[in-house]
């Protein structure tokens, strides 16, 4: 991944993350906890090379340990989010078109985000930050599972555009 | 889509996942470079939420409407009711109202329109980064807000200022699981402490073992040193259920809430309690015991000093603590 790219690619995610922080999180979903910068992220990372994906979940992480209602340690979602994007890119090699298909590309970015929120609260909870109720985080990872899933194949194409008009012809090959 | 791989790969992994391990620990060890980046990411972030909020809030409420469309359409209903029964109640009231006037300034009702407030709109809710439950609102540090000040509602508490910006602050929300708040029985005075469960209900644990709690107690706040991060005298909830198990050393009670924290959008940030407010909620008045002046008549049938029948008209009273 080249420079430029890297740098189009951490103004895309701070573009969503700002949507994220005040527009989505002012959405009062039916079952909540959706996140649309992870699904947003994940689906990214999905489009990428291995290099690529954990280059872009480290700096898609530092961008929502910015968070300022985040309590959780910084660089805790850098690290999980680039263990999780080697994760995706490595398993995404065995699947071909997942592009293509929605249902199955909104499962693997669904359970991407699930694998990643899991992941945070099981750190945040070996370093003794608070993680609430079971049944609380149960609602927050459902919820974001069954909005990922339902939004993932409308917000794809766009992803899918944006790269092909930024990505050079050395990439390509 | 092209796919790269091998041992380049996996030493940027380990480089980024060594680099995220030493943000963790310097930001452990309290180095305040990442405190401020949060903090200016907040003040970036704050007129933004502010515009979106004005012009997003319908969309916000969209689908909450939708969902408690027949709960709000029973409890317009009841309301209705309710209205017509109070209209008639005003009536009544109105003698009675005079005497209340009197009563309010001597009963003292702690903290009751004495502290002084800066309200403030609800910009965001919670954050995709973390289970924390908190509210952005739209008043900081130049609306003399500050870290560690008691937010309410109109009907009771919502939280305390947890970060402040210029023009904005992070409250943590009293569902919150971090969130603990000493509360005192309005009935008997019994102390506990109230915490956060995460979800719309609270915990109640009295301090006193042999305390007693029943159903449909209130709560108000217990206040803290220097009033922060609470001042006394807030309400806080009531007891939904008691848990009358003798596995715990102390009483245990279910709490609901006054302030609906899900659909708040106008609170209070309390930015001084009054200097003169009592810690208990209502400063009890002594009773007053009555004496009796007579002013003597001359009689001849009785020796002086001795109360007359004919000396009651003169007879004052005077009531003294």
């Amino acid at each position: 991944m080249s420079p430029v790219r890297i740098a189009l690619n951490a103004s895309l995610l701070l573009f969503i993350f700002v949507i994220q922080e005040t527009l989505v999180s002012r959405i009062h979903l039916p079952v909540t906890g959706f996140s649309f910068y992870l699904a947003v992220l994940i689906s990214m990372v999905l489009l990428e090379n291995r290099t690529g994906a954990v280059i872009l979940g480290f700096v898609g992480g530092l961008i929502l340990d910015l968070s300022p209602s985040s309590d959780a340690p910084f660089g805790i979602w850098a690290l999980i989010l680039t263990a999780i994007a080697y994760l995706i890119a490595v398993n995404a090699e065995s699947i071909d078109g997942i592009v293509s298909r929605p249902v199955g590309l909104g499962l693997f970015v669904g359970l991407g985000a699930v694998f990643s929120l899991i992941t945070y609260l099981v750190i945040n909870a070996l370093l003794g930050q608070p993680t609430g109720s079971l049944g609380r985080a149960t609602l927050v990872i459902g919820g974001n599972f069954f909005w990922t899933l339902i939004f993932a194949p409308f917000f794809m194409p766009v992803l899918l555009v944006i790269r092909e008009t930024t990505i050079g012809s050395r990439e390509r090959i | 889509m092209a796919r790269g791989g091998g041992n380049r790969s996996r030493l940027l992994l380990v480089i980024l996942l060594v680099t995220s391990l030493f943000l963790i620990t310097l930001d452990l060890r309290g180095v305040t470079a990442t405190k401020s980046s949060r903090s200016a990411t907040q003040g970036f972030l704050a007129p933004i939420q502010k515009s979106v909020s004005n012009i997003f809030s319908p969309i916000g409420r969209f689908f909450g409407d939708v969902k408690n469309f027949p709960s709000q359409k029973r409890a317009i209903e009841n309301l209705q009711s309710e209205n017509a029964r109070l209209k008639t109640q005003v009536l009544v009231n109105k003698d009675i109202q005079g005497q209340l006037k009197e009563l309010r300034g001597v009963l003292d009702l702690a903290g009751r329109g004495g502290y002084r407030v800066v309200s403030a709109r609800v910009v965001g809710h919670d954050s995709a980064s973390s289970f924390s439950q908190t509210i952005t609102i739209d008043a900081g540090s130049a609306d003399h807000i500050s870290v560690d000040k008691t937010v309410i509602s109109e009907h009771g508490l919502v939280g305390v200022v947890k970060s402040v910006d210029a023009h904005s602050a992070i409250v943590l929300m009293m569902s919150d699981p971090s969130f603990k708040v000493g509360v005192r029985i309005a009935r008997n005075q019994s102390v506990g402490v109230l915490s956060g469960t995460g979800s719309s209900g609270f915990t109640l644990q009295l301090l006193d073992p042999a305390g007693d709690i029943r159903n449909g107690d209130v709560l108000f706040t217990n206040g803290s040193d220097n009033n922060r991060p609470f001042v006394p005298g807030v309400p806080v909830g009531y007891v939904t259920s008691v848990d009358h198990s003798s596995a715990t050393l102390t009483q245990t009670a279910s709490v609901k809430s006054y302030s609906d924290l899900g659909n708040v959008g106008v609170v209070s940030v309390i930015i001084s309690a009054p200097t003169t407010a009592p810690k208990s909620m209502i400063n009890p008045t002594p009773v007053p015991t009555v004496t009796v002046y007579v002013t003597p008549t001359p009689s001849p049938s009785l020796s002086a000093g001795a109360i007359s029948p004919t000396a009651s008209p003169k007879a004052s009273k005077q009531a003294t603590p």
